[in-house]
């Protein structure tokens, strides 16, 4: 339970005072209504916020979407722009699941004329992209890729030596799939051990992949060039870099840790353990994270190929030539980006790049609409298409929110639901599920999460993104 | 004594116990029971590793436990023999081979502590799950 003072700005935007608590260098600022708010200051991530407001070199304020929920270090939904030169990069500020992100497919048939291949085409899925964090069952990622390649390279890895995605998926994924400086050889050893067997592997936890149907168009002329229409039946792909992503964060928050006197860095926590962006030790982590972000595009690249043979087995080979990518958004990375005139480090922890329209560093097809953002809900509520908007630029380093947002512990909700009664009710309501345990799928149940349609109404209010479709799940495979 | 305390999204692990070596055993055993870790003891492993204080050693310790699950499929079941000196642990874990649920992304060092506690040791480690 938060004790810490917040003021209210606006409609949407609550502050803590950098007086709240030593060491704060900045505020720091929540996006929320009143009732999001309350429930946010029930558990420790406004504490985690204030924490991060302590960082050397941070830029205009700690900043939370309205997902915002306790994690470690900083909160679920933060975002942190720090100076460059002069500020710090924290491995905790991107987490461990490197470019933990979202993809949207969009199928060239209607949730109708799918039918009663549904359940079949949720089974295939299942069967060929391979679920769960270890072991065995889990270690099947595609053979015949070359990791180095993939870490420097990304997808397009994939694409030039195995054909696996196409040219289009690369140009409608953030960065285009690449971040530049990507450094394999500083990815460690153990590292590319865990990593080397899971591209294309979907992992465990929060990780999924939705069938929908796009039951609401908000924009008719977004959705246009987003290639979506009412009816139609999409794919979502959420996953991240896996053990290799892992063990990047791990090792770089150890590295960082122990050098932090050398830099008169102090903290009040140490899962925050961070280095000068322009020091030996920041230029390594970037160098490291980029290629774990690489791997993770590749990740859901070869994710991606696999749902589409699955679409041509079930629905046949015209289906999946005609599946497109509608775009492939980061929402666990730092990034280096020009932000009122400067250069700065943006760390979104679970937040997401909402570019407005107009921007540069967007594909030209999305330019008049703005950068296509997917917020996944609950597999039993909806997910939405959102596209930035200028306030983005304005109010959050052209950042808006990740997902609905955790509200109860994973213990909590297991005393709540129990997986075998979930996956009964999800089916009555026309979904069809797939998940490697009843435990895993209880703990991701609906009750677990926030009411996104809220979530995405602050955002919107905001002017960060706007709604351009809604999607509602008529299929899920857990991780 | 371990138990589990509520977080929104990940596992905290809260440990008091009478001596340092038992604060490692204790966590050994809460991973055993985070992974299901079921049946007898067939395997051995020989575990190093070197950080710079308790906390960090604690971290390191679970860090190799979920390596040796998720790369090799080592379940571990007790702890056979652990010798801790200064900043650097030796130990001899006796586990099982099997396909261990998956749940332990990594160990982090939010709110990380190891330190003696009423005549006793307490610690706290929150896993990534």
């Amino acid at each position: 339970m938060s004790e810490l003072p917040i003021e209210r700005v606006d409609d949407e935007l609550w502050q803590i005072p950098p007086s709240a608590r030593p060491g704060m260098r900045v505020p720091a600022r929540v996006f929320a209504d009143a009732d999001l708010l309350a429930a946010i200051e029930q558990d420790r991530s406004l504490e985690q916020l204030a924490n991060v407001a302590t960082l050397p070199g941070i830029v205009e304020a700690a900043m939370a979407m309205p997902d915002i929920h306790q994690g470690y270090g900083f909160p679920v939904g933060g975002v942190a722009a720090t100076d460059t030169p002069g500020g710090v990069v924290s491995p905790g500020g991107v987490g461990y699941d490197i470019n933990c992100g979202v993809r949207l497919l969009a199928l060239p048939l209607d949730a109708e004329e799918l039918g009663k291949r549904r359940e079949p085409l949720v089974h295939e899925i299942s069967r060929r992209v391979p679920a769960g964090s270890g072991g065995k069952s889990a270690q099947r990622g595609v053979s015949g890729a070359k990791l180095d390649r993939v870490l420097e390279e990304g997808p397009r890895a994939l694409y030039e030596d195995l054909r696996i995605g196409t040219a289009e998926d690369l140009h409608m994924t953030e960065s285009g799939g690449r971040l530049e400086g990507a450094e394999p050889a500083l990815v460690s050893p153990r590292a590319c051990e865990r990593g080397k067997h899971q591209i294309g592997t979907l992992g465990s936890g929060n990780h999924f992949l939705e069938l929908q149907r796009v039951d609401r168009i908000y924009e008719e002329s977004a959705a246009a060039a987003f290639r979506l229409h009412e009816g139609q039946v999409t794919l979502l792909i959420h996953s991240g870099s896996r053990g290799l992503g892992h063990q990047v964060c791990t090792d770089f928050v150890k590295r960082m840790d122990a050098v932090l006197g050398r830099y008169g860095i102090e903290l009040p926590d140490r899962q925050l353990s961070c280095a000068p962006v322009d020091s030996p030790e920041g230029r390594d982590y970037l160098g490291a994270m980029a290629a774990a972000a690489n791997f993770a595009w590749a990740n859901r690249a070869a994710i991606a190929h696999r749902a589409r043979e699955a679409i041509a087995q079930v629905l046949g080979q015209g289906a999946a030539r005609e599946t497109v990518q509608v775009y492939d958004v980061a929402h666990n990375v730092a990034k280096l980006e020009q932000h009122g005139g400067r250069e700065v480090c943006v760390h979104r922890k679970g937040a997401t790049r909402a570019f407005p329209p107009d921007h540069p560093d967007i594909p030209p097809e999305y330019r008049v609409a703005g950068q296509p953002v997917f917020i996944p809900g609950s597999m039993g509520t909806a997910s939405f298409v959102l596209a930035g908007r200028p306030g983005s630029m304005e109010r959050s380093f052209g950042t808006t929110c990740h997902g609905a947002g955790r509200r109860l512990s994973r213990t909590a909700v297991r005393k709540q639901v129990e997986g075998g009664e979930l996956r009964r009710r999800l089916e009555d309501q026309g979904i069809a599920v797939r998940a490697p345990s009843a435990r895993g799928l209880a703990e991701e149940a609906p009750e677990a999460y926030k009411d996104v349609e809220r979530v995405v109404a602050i955002v919107e209010r905001a002017g960060l993104a706007a709604r351009v479709a809604r999607l509602r799940p008529i299929g899920v495979v857990k991780g | 004594m371990y138990r589990w305390v509520d977080h929104t999204a990940e596992v905290e692990l809260e440990i008091r116990a009478a001596t340092e070596r038992d604060v490692f055993a204790d966590a050994l055993a809460a991973l055993a029971e985070l992974l299901a870790v079921e049946g007898d003891a067939t395997e051995e492993r020989r575990i190093a590793v070197r950080a710079p204080d308790r906390p960090a050693l604690l971290a390191a310790w679970l860090e190799e436990l979920v390596f040796l699950a998720e790369s090799e499929g080592f379940e571990p079941v007790r702890l056979e023999s652990i010798a801790v000196e200064g900043n650097r642990l030796e130990a001899v874990v006796r586990g099982r081979h099997g396909d261990p649920p998956p749940l332990v992304k990594a160990v982090t060092y939010h709110r990380l502590t190891f330190e003696p506690c009423d005549s006793a040791y307490c610690a706290r480690v929150v896993l990534d799950v």
